[in-house]
């Protein structure tokens, strides 16, 4: 069988003004895996998360030049960018619930697409919600403020709000980072079972979270992606000595 | 997969709120030309340079553009005396204002502090009329006790009115950069073996002196600009001031006082030195952005003009600062040094410079004090004076021409040109408002030019927005002396000050929210419409309640527009009358009427004051709300 990928870019670089943070990045997410991108700080994760739903397009003076395919379609031709972003869920770093009630934060998205029926939205709100692994938490709370949660059901609330529009796709840009062992613990269990209908690109700076979860594994430095394999070839037996530098804890 | 073509309606808004910021130019330039429009003519007629620098000004109201001319119309006198008023303006209100702010910010005990900064930023929305209306009633009969004629108008009088008045705006602002200035400073002092005095009044202070340098511009503006104040304490007589007692008239009174019953040439020679009026208050405004501007050393003083709560500004407000702060230090250590070589004369050198810090540190104290008495005086003395006489036959009676007076017809006018007012202003700033904070490019022309245009409308005086609403609504527009002009003509004056709230409200909300909503696949439009609009309500709200606070306070504007005097029940927008504010200038300028103008002073406070408790109360729970969302 030939495998079916989510994401490849071709010859991406990626200015801000005169800087270049990416440079000549060729990656192929394989669909309904889970990838880690690693690598220390600054060296162009984030940015290259933030190009597979063009949230880069907000930064005014970033240039991209090369392709980048999401399931074979160019996401710099003329397409719609929010529907692409419905297509391309995101998480973020910083829990960024809205101060609204946790009911009105899941159906943020699904409003904007479209769906009207209350019963629509109601199945929605459960169903991403059970995904997130938060329902038993706040189903007795839905109309009350989402600011009331814990840092952990927010951040969890903010993957079930990106469940909510029914991506294919889900970018996490260090999504535990903010939390405590026991929140990330159940988020890190929330992404192996989303595993099976989403594909999942995942920005870490936690190797073992990424050993854990991950089924592939990219190593960036510098803005060039030094090392793409799967999880357990590239920490057991890396082939870049940047990597296996960075891996066995020489720098970063 | 939901990819697809995109749509237009994106690009629809994005056209639609820049053409509202746009209008912004369009409002300037066109104030430009019609005041030109209005001028020309008449500088052509009586000669520029009689016109600058004559020195006697005796209009006669049958002279014309092409006939004869029998009067004499130089303006040398007013100039001469809006510069005196101005002048004393800011040495009693930059005095006590400065001194006050010191005061609050670094030796206020904490309980007393938060109360009188509220109450002092309170006081700063005290409509101008109402100090004039004070200043004539008390003022004028005590200082006559001192003066040679047995008259207290004069320099004198108006200072103090006119300091007083500005004294609010000057201590907030510079309390706001002495605060804004970092910590480590003071501390560095203190370690050195500075007292707290010298601490604050060598090294606090000249790192935030940017700001308060701005603060008195800002006073220096206010004061240049005013005219209901002055016209009822200054005397007016269109002569040089020859003595702190001698009547005299500024620019803006002289057009307020003639521009009712004005000839054709008259108008236009008082259009004229409204125009110079205009000129004045931009050069003070251009000197301001220039110092603002020349280098990081000033920076500071953008944010201390920003509410205090805008984030990113502060940043590079504490760099600047820091910057000039290190200067500072640098020649405190350089003091330090020289009185080492002096055998440790430094404890010497300091216990001499505390007795000049000591002694600010009790002007301090003092002003405060004289800030207080004075702001708290006139409206408890208001209050007594009035409450009794808000009578229901006063609120609610008959108009007649004879006999008590009503203000009825002056509370239905006022309802009805803040309606007119908000429903053109408000819509409008707001859109501007999005366009800047949301869509323009923060670093682009386009953006510059707006915002430069917006601060412009925000210095102009509101003497000549109401020139402007005279000339084009009431005369181009045929919409004569009435309500319809007159909300028209406030809804410009309030879009300036719409747009720089709405704006600042709209950044306080948190990028993060933002890109959660684009994550999500909204678009601009409807990221605005859903998240950044909602989590921005409220302190939008409080902007639009200070701008409704102003239109109430607001006289001079609506004085030509829309009528001097009180008249009977409006019957619809083309009807005129006066508002409030304008009908206790008419009823405070008759002694006859003298308790309902008391009372009448006393609604407008009341209904001020209680504007702008509900802002501030809507302001404060907004930063708190979102201070805690980050």
């Amino acid at each position: 069988m030939v495998e079916k990928y989510s994401i490849r870019t071709e010859d991406l670089d990626l200015h801000y003004d005169a800087f270049k943070a990416l440079s000549n990045v060729n990656i192929q997410i394989p669909e309904k895996t889970i990838t880690a991108f690693i690598g220390p700080s600054g060296c162009g994760k984030t940015t290259l998360l933030k190009c597979f739903n063009r949230m880069n397009d907000l930064i005014a003076n970033c240039r991209i030049t090369g392709k980048i395919y999401v399931r074979d379609i160019d996401i710099h031709s003329d397409i719609d960018v929010n529907a692409l972003r419905r297509d391309v869920g995101m998480v973020f770093q910083k829990p960024n619930v809205f101060p609204m009630s946790v009911r009105d934060n899941v159906t943020f998205g699904p409003i904007t697409h479209g769906v009207k029926k209350k019963s629509d939205l109601d199945k929605i709100v459960y169903e991403s919600l059970h995904n997130a692994g938060l329902w038993n938490e706040v189903k007795d709370r839905l109309n009350k403020s989402a600011l009331g949660l814990s840092g952990g059901q927010q951040q969890r609330l903010c993957i079930a709000r990106a469940l909510a529009v029914s991506p294919d796709i889900l970018l996490m840009d260090e999504p535990t980072s903010a939390l405590d062992p026991i929140s990330s613990g159940k988020i890190e269990d929330l992404c192996d079972e989303l595993k099976s209908r989403y594909t999942i690109v995942i920005v870490t700076h936690n190797m073992q979270q990424a050993i854990r979860i991950s089924d592939y594994t990219a190593f960036f430095l510098l803005g060039e992606m030094l090392e793409f394999g799967e999880t357990e070839e590239v920490f057991s037996n890396p082939k870049n000595k940047k990597c296996e530098n960075y891996i066995t804890g020489r720098f970063g | 997969m939901h990819i697809q073509k995109k749509h237009t309606k994106e690009k629809f808004f994005k056209a639609l709120f820049g053409a509202t910021a746009i209008l912004t130019i369009l409002e300037v330039a066109s104030i430009i030309v019609f005041m030109l429009y209005g001028a020309v003519p008449a500088l052509q007629k009586i000669g520029f340079l009689n016109f600058i620098f004559g020195s006697e000004w005796n209009s006669s109201n049958y002279d014309t553009y092409t006939g004869p001319m029998e009067g004499l119309y130089g303006i040398m006198p007013m100039i001469v005396g809006s510069l005196f008023a101005t002048a004393g303006a800011v040495l009693v209100g930059g005095t006590i204002g400065f001194f006050s702010a010191v005061f609050l910010a670094e030796f206020c005990p904490k309980k007393l502090k938060k109360v009188l900064s509220h109450s002092i930023n309170l006081l700063s929305g005290i409509p101008s009329v109402v100090y004039g209306f004070f200043g004539m009633k008390v003022l004028l009969p005590l200082l006559g006790v001192f003066s040679e004629n047995g008259d207290g108008a004069g320099i004198l009088s108006v200072s103090l009115v006119l300091g007083i008045m500005i004294t609010p705006t000057v201590t907030a602002l510079s309390k706001t950069s002495i605060e804004a200035v970092d910590r480590s400073f003071f501390e560095g002092a203190v370690a050195l073996g500075a007292r707290k005095e010298r601490a604050v009044f060598k090294v606090i202070i000249p790192a935030g002196k940017s700001g308060i340098f701005a603060s008195l511009i800002l006073g220096i503006g206010r004061a240049i600009g005013e005219t209901m104040a002055v016209v009822m304490v200054a005397g007016n007589n269109p002569i040089f001031p020859s003595g702190i007692f001698a009547s005299f008239r500024t620019l803006t009174t002289n057009i307020v006082l003639e521009m009712s019953y004005g000839g054709e040439l008259q108008t236009g020679a008082l259009i004229a030195s409204g125009a110079v009026l205009t000129f004045f208050i931009l050069a003070t405004n251009i000197c301001f952005g220039l110092i603002r501007n020349s280098g990081s050393r000033f920076k500071g003083k953008k944010s201390s003009l920003a509410t205090l709560a805008t984030s990113y500004t502060s940043t590079d407000f504490t760099e600047a600062t820091k910057a000039e702060g290190l200067l500072d230090l640098q020649t405190t250590d350089g003091e330090l040094q020289n009185s080492q070589t002096f055998n440790n004369n430094f404890l010497v050198t300091s216990k001499k410079t505390d007795k000049a810090s000591l002694i600010g540190k009790h002007m301090g104290t003092v002003s405060t004090i004289i800030a207080c008495v004075s702001l708290f005086s006139i409206i408890i003395f208001i209050l007594v004076n009035g409450l009794p006489y808000i009578t229901s036959e006063l609120l609610f009676g008959e108009f007649s021409y004879a006999g008590t007076p009503s203000i009825a017809s002056s509370i239905v006018s006022t309802l009805m040109v803040i309606v007119l007012g908000s429903v053109v202003a408000f819509p409008l700033g707001i859109a501007a408002a999005i366009f800047l904070a949301e869509y323009a490019n923060k670093n682009g022309k386009m953006c510059k030019i707006i915002r430069l245009m917006s601060e412009t409308l925000g210095g102009i005086p509101s003497i000549v927005y109401g020139l402007f609403g005279l000339l084009f609504f009431c005369n181009i527009l045929k919409m004569g002396t009435s309500i319809l002009a007159g909300g028209l003509t406030l809804s410009l004056m309030i879009v300036s000050t719409t747009i720089r709230g709405t704006e600042e409200a709209l950044l306080m909300v948190n990028d993060s929210l933002r890109e959660a909503s684009y994550a999500l696949g909204a678009g601009k439009f409807r990221t605005i419409r859903k998240v950044v609009i909602p989590n921005a309500l409220p302190g939008i709200f409080a902007t639009i309640i200070l701008g409704i606070s102003r239109m109430v306070s607001e006289s001079a504007p609506v004085l030509f527009t829309m009528g001097a005097s009180i008249k009977p029940m409006p019957t619809g927008f083309k009807s005129s009358g006066a508002t409030l504010a304008v009908a206790l200038y008419a009823l405070g300028r008759e002694w006859m009427h003298i308790n309902e103008s008391y009372a009448t002073a006393c609604v407008l406070i009341i209904l001020v004051l209680i504007l702008n408790i509900a802002s501030a109360m809507i302001a404060s729970k907004f930063t708190k709300r979102l201070t805690c969302t980050t």
